[in-house]
C-alpha cells in the first residue's frame, strides 16, 4: 500500500499564461485546463501564446482561452501576454523548437526566447514560472541500466541540447535574482495532439520498418502527454523552493524492443495490419548517425531522421522518484494504454497511419 | 647459496599469504613464508608518505600498465602486503557477487554462509569497525555532498583500533603484521623477508623447489612438498609463468579503474595522515566515489595533469582533498612475464562503455563536490576546466577523454581465476593450479572478476576457506 502523503497544493492562479500553446504539450495542457468536467479547470483567463493566426483560430473556441499571436524570439510581441492581468499570474513556458529547419532556430527560440519570456514574466511580477525543459541537456546514459538521477551533470546532446541547457541556465540566473521559477524535464512524448512526425513513427512500426539499433535493450524514458500535464500542474501548484527541477516521465523506462512491440500490439488492437519488425541496424549505425548529425549541425543545417536514428542507439532513462516525493507526481497512464489512446486520437483526426 | 626446506612454502605475506600461513601453521603444518619486501612495523613510517611509498610499495609506488590509455597501478611490497599501506577499508563480498561467481564459474562447494562465518572471524581478528569519534573533514565532504543530492552513501568500516571515542585519524591499523602474521609465527611459521622467489622448479605435475634471491643479491633455494603462491594479482601469474605454467594464467586481469579530482573548499579539509571512510554508493556497483590519500605531494600529483594552469592551487593544499570515481570495468587485461625482465608486462584495455562511465563518473563526483560547497574542482586530466558551477560540468564532459587522464587502479584481481569451467578457470575450486598437483594460488588472483567493492575482505575469506580445505586434506591424506 502506498502510504505517502502528497504535498499540499496552493490555489490556482487568477490568470495563467502559456507559451507554445499550439504545440503538442501546449494543446494537451489547454485541453485539460478548459475541460469543464475536470478537476483542473481554470476559472481565470488563459493567455495562450501562439505563432500564427491559424493556430490562434484553432484554440480560440476553447473556453476562457485568449490567444495572443507572437514569438518568444521577439520580446516586444510578449507584452500583450501580460496586459491587464491582475492578481496571481502563473506562467507555463512551453515554447520551443525541437526539429527545426536550421539550427539557428534553437538559439533564437529555445535559448534567447526563454530569456525573453523570463524577463517579461519578471517585469509582470508573476507568482511562479514553470519552464518545460528536456532530457537533452543531459545527453545519454552510459549503459542500459543507468538512470539519470534528479540532479545530474550537464552533457548536452548537440544543438537542441545546448539550447535547452542555456535555457535552464537562464532560469537558474532568474532564480538567483529572486524569481520564483522551477523546471520540469520531460523525455520523449507520446499521446494526443501529436505532430505529423509522430504519425510517421506509427507508420514505421506498422510497416515493420522501425529501426532497432543494436540489441534493442537500450531503454527510453517516455512520457504520455497527459502524465506530463499532471506533472506541470504539480510543479506549478506545489509550494517548493524556487530553482528546483524534476524529471516528469512514465513510471519506468522502456526497452526499445518493448516500445516497438507495444505499439505494434496497440495498432493491431485497433484493427491495423501490422507487419513484423525486421529493420535492425548494428550499434555502429547509431554512433555513425550521431557523428554525421553533429557534422551537419555544425553547418547550421538540421536533418530530423539523422537526429532520431543517432539518439535511438542510446539509453535515455530517468528516475522520477524525486518528483513523486516532492510533488506527489504519479504517472497515471503507461505505454500500452497511452499508445492505444494516441492511435485512436489519430483516427479521430482522420490521420493516415 | 642458502638452502631451506619446508613442508609448505607460502609465497607472499599479504591478505592472502598471511591468512594462509596462519591457518596452515595452526593446523600443525610446517610453514615458511617468503616475502620479497622488507618488514616494516606499523607506526615505523608515516601513513601515505613518500617514505612509505619507497619502502613498502613496489617500484616506489607506481607502475603502469600498457594500453589505451595506460593505467597506473600500485602494489604493496612488504611484510603484510597491501594491508599495511592501503586505506584499510573493509567490505564483505556482496551476496550477488558470490552467487554469480558460483554459477558462472562453477565453483564447487562455495557456500555464502561459510564465507560470511569466516568474515565474522576476520572482522573480530582485525577489529573491523566504524570510526567511534569524528570523521575527517574530507570524509564529511562526501557525506554532505551525497546527502544534499539524495544519493546513497555510507561509511565503510576499517581494520583499525581507536582509543575510546577516537577520531578517524587516531586509528591504528590492524594489518597483517599486527594480526595473522604474528599468529602464524606463534604457531611455528617462519617468515623470510627481503627474499624474492624467481621461479618454481617442476617435474611433471609437481613443483619441488623454489629458486630465490635475497635483496642483497644472494641466491638460494627452498625445497618443499607444497607451495601456495600469494604474491598478488600481478606477481602471482608472473611467477607461475616463469615456472613454465601458462594456459589461462594471466589472461584475464580485472581491475577497478579510477579517475580523480582535487577539490578546494573555503575551510580546512585536509588531514594528511588519513583518508575518508565515506563512499558514495548511489550508482554501485557500476560506479563508486571515495576519498584518496591527500598529503601535499599527492595533492600536487593530482594537479599535475594540467600543472601550468592548476599548479598554483597547491599552496592551498590544506583546503584541498583528492577524491576518486571508480568503475566496475568490462575490459580485461593481461600479465605476461618476459625473459630476463624482473617485472611482467601488464596490459589493460578499457571498453567504450568503460571510457564513457569514467567520464560520467568524474562529472557526477564533481557534482558531489559542488553540492558539498567546493569553490573550485580540478579534474585530473589534461585540458580540464576548473569546475566552479554546474554549467562547467558540461565543459568537463565535453572535454574529458580517458586518453588525457591519469587512469589509476589499486584493486587488481582475476589473473588465476578459480572454478570448474574448463574454458575460463585457471585453478580448481580450492585454488590448485590446473596441470599441477601441489601448486596452489590463494590471493586476489583467484577472484573471478573485480567484485565492485574493496576486495581484501573477499580475498581473506576465500584464502581462509581454501587453506582450511587444504589443511583438512593433509590431515586425512
Amino acid at each position: 500500500m502506498d502510504d505517502r502523503v502528497d504535498p499540499t497544493r496552493i490555489a490556482e492562479p487568477d490568470a495563467t499564461v502559456v507559451t507554445g500553446a499550439a504545440g503538442w504539450f501546449g494543446r494537451a495542457f489547454l485541453d485539460r485546463l478548459t475541460d469543464p468536467a475536470g478537476d483542473d479547470r481554470r476559472r481565470g483567463p488563459l493567455r495562450a501564446l501562439v505563432h500564427r493566426d491559424d493556430e490562434a483560430l484553432a484554440i480560440d473556441g476553447l473556453d476562457g482561452v485568449e490567444p495572443v499571436v507572437g514569438d518568444v524570439a521577439r520580446p516586444r510581441s510578449l507584452t500583450p501576454l501580460f496586459d491587464g492581468l491582475g492578481g496571481a499570474v502563473d506562467v507555463i513556458h512551453a515554447a520551443g523548437v525541437i526539429h527545426p529547419a536550421r539550427t539557428d532556430e534553437f538559439v533564437e527560440t529555445n535559448d534567447r526566447g526563454t530569456a525573453n519570456v523570463l524577463a517579461a514574466a519578471r517585469a509582470a511580477g508573476v507568482r511562479r514560472l514553470v519552464h518545460v525543459s528536456s532530457n537533452s541537456p543531459f545527453g545519454t546514459n552510459t549503459h542500459p541500466t543507468d538512470r539519470f538521477r534528479n540532479d545530474e551533470p550537464y552533457h548536452p546532446y548537440l544543438g537542441y541540447g545546448r539550447s535547452k541547457l542555456r535555457a535552464e541556465l537562464h532560469v537558474a540566473a532568474a532564480v538567483d535574482e529572486g524569481m520564483n521559477a522551477v523546471i520540469v524535464r520531460p523525455p520523449w512524448f507520446y499521446g494526443p495532439f501529436q505532430p505529423a512526425r509522430q504519425t510517421t513513427f506509427f507508420t514505421m512500426v506498422r510497416t515493420g520498418r522501425f529501426p532497432i539499433i543494436g540489441d534493442g535493450r537500450q531503454r527510453r524514458s517516455m512520457v504520455y502527454v497527459d502524465n506530463l500535464v499532471d506533472g506541470v500542474i504539480a510543479a506549478e501548484l506545489t509550494p517548493t523552493p524556487p530553482g528546483r527541477a524534476w524529471w516528469i516521465a512514465d513510471a519506468r523506462p522502456y526497452p526499445i524492443t518493448e516500445i516497438v512491440e507495444t505499439v505494434g500490439a496497440a495498432l493491431a488492437a485497433e484493427g491495423f495490419d501490422v507487419r513484423p519488425n525486421r529493420l535492425r541496424l548494428p550499434a555502429v549505425a547509431g554512433r555513425l548517425a550521431e557523428r554525421v548529425d553533429a557534422l551537419v549541425q555544425r553547418t547550421g543545417r538540421y536533418v530530423a531522421p539523422l537526429h532520431v536514428v543517432g539518439e535511438l542507439g542510446s539509453t535515455i532513462a530517468c528516475d522520477i522518484s524525486v518528483a513523486t516525493a516532492e510533488l506527489g507526481y504519479r504517472p497515471r497512464v503507461e505505454l500500452a494504454e497511452g499508445m492505444g489512446r494516441s492511435i485512436r486520437w489519430c483516427r479521430e483526426q482522420g490521420l493516415e497511419l | 647459496m642458502t638452502r631451506h626446506r619446508t613442508d609448505v612454502l607460502v609465497v607472499g605475506s599479504g591478505a592472502g599469504g598471511a591468512t594462509t600461513a596462519c591457518v596452515l601453521a595452526e593446523a600443525g603444518l610446517e610453514v615458511l613464508v617468503v616475502e620479497e619486501g622488507p618488514y616494516v612495523a606499523q607506526g615505523d613510517v608515516v601513513p601515505f608518505s613518500l617514505e612509505q611509498m619507497q619502502r613498502q610499495y613496489r617500484s616506489g609506488g607506481v607502475t603502469a600498465a600498457i594500453g589505451f590509455p595506460s593505467i597506473a597501478y600500485t602494489e604493496g611490497r612488504c611484510a603484510g602486503g597491501g594491508t599495511e599501506v592501503n586505506s584499510g577499508l573493509y567490505r564483505r563480498p556482496p551476496e550477488e557477487t558470490l552467487d554469480r561467481w558460483r554459477r558462472e564459474h562453477a565453483i564447487d562447494d562455495f557456500d555464502t554462509g561459510e564465507l560470511y562465518d569466516i568474515c565474522d572471524e576476520v572482522e573480530k581478528e582485525l577489529s573491523v569497525q566504524l570510526v567511534p569519534g569524528a570523521a575527517t573533514p574530507a570524509s564529511e565532504v562526501l557525506r554532505r555532498g551525497a546527502a544534499g543530492l539524495g544519493w546513497r552513501h555510507d561509511e565503510i568500516p576499517r581494520w583499525m583500533e581507536y582509543p575510546d571515542g577516537g577520531a578517524a585519524e587516531q586509528g591504528r591499523r590492524r594489518s597483517m603484521t599486527e594480526t595473522y602474521l604474528p599468529r602464524a609465527a606463534a604457531a611455528g611459521a617462519r617468515l623470510l623477508t627481503d627474499t624474492r622467489v624467481e621461479r618454481l622448479a617442476r617435474g611433471g605435475r609437481r613443483a619441488r623447489r623454489a629458486e630465490i634471491t635475497t635483496a642483497d643479491g644472494q641466491r638460494g633455494s627452498i625445497d618443499f612438498d607444497h607451495v601456495v603462491v600469494c604474491a598478488g594479482a600481478i606477481q602471482t601469474p608472473a611467477l607461475l609463468q616463469r615456472s613454465g605454467l601458462r594456459g589461462r594464467i594471466g589472461t584475464s586481469l580485472a581491475v577497478h579503474p579510477t579517475v580523480k579530482l582535487a577539490a578546494r573548499f573555503d575551510q580546512r579539509v585536509n588531514i594528511p595522515d588519513d583518508v575518508p571512510v565515506q563512499q558514495v554508493k548511489e550508482f554501485a556497483p557500476d560506479l563508486s566515489f571515495g576519498g584518496s590519500a591527500s598529503r601535499p605531494g599527492l595533492v600536487a600529483l593530482a594537479l599535475s595533469d594540467d600543472w601550468r594552469r592548476f599548479g598554483s592551487a597547491v599552496t592551498d593544499w590544506e583546503q584541498m582533498a583528492v577524491y576518486y570515481a571508480a568503475i566496475t570495468s568490462q575490459g580485461r587485461g593481461r600479465v605476461v612475464a618476459l625473459p630476463r625482465l624482473r617485472d611482467p608486462l601488464v596490459t589493460y584495455r578499457l571498453t567504450t562503455r568503460d571510457r564513457a562511465l569514467l567520464g560520467r563518473g568524474l562529472a557526477r563526483l564533481a557534482l558531489v563536490m559542488l553540492e558539498a560547497g567546493a569553490t573550485d574542482v580540478y579534474p585530473c586530466y589534461r585540458g580540464a576546466p576548473v569546475v566552479r558551477q554546474r554549467a562547467d560540468l558540461a565543459t568537463l564532459q565535453a572535454t574529458f577523454a580517458t586518453s588525457k587522464a591519469s587512469v589509476m587502479t589499486v584493486h587488481l584481481c582475476s589473473t588465476v581465476p578459480f572454478g570448474g569451467r574448463d574454458s575460463r578457470s585457471a585453478a580448481d575450486s580450492v585454488g590448485v593450479v590446473r596441470g599441477t598437483d601441489n601448486v596452489r594460488v590463494n590471493d586476489a588472483s583467484l577472484l573471478p572478476d573485480a567484485p565492485g567493492v574493496n576486495p581484501q575482505a573477499t580475498v581473506m575469506a576465500i584464502a581462509i576457506r581454501n587453506a582450511r580445505r587444504f589443511a583438512a586434506e593433509r590431515r586425512h591424506g
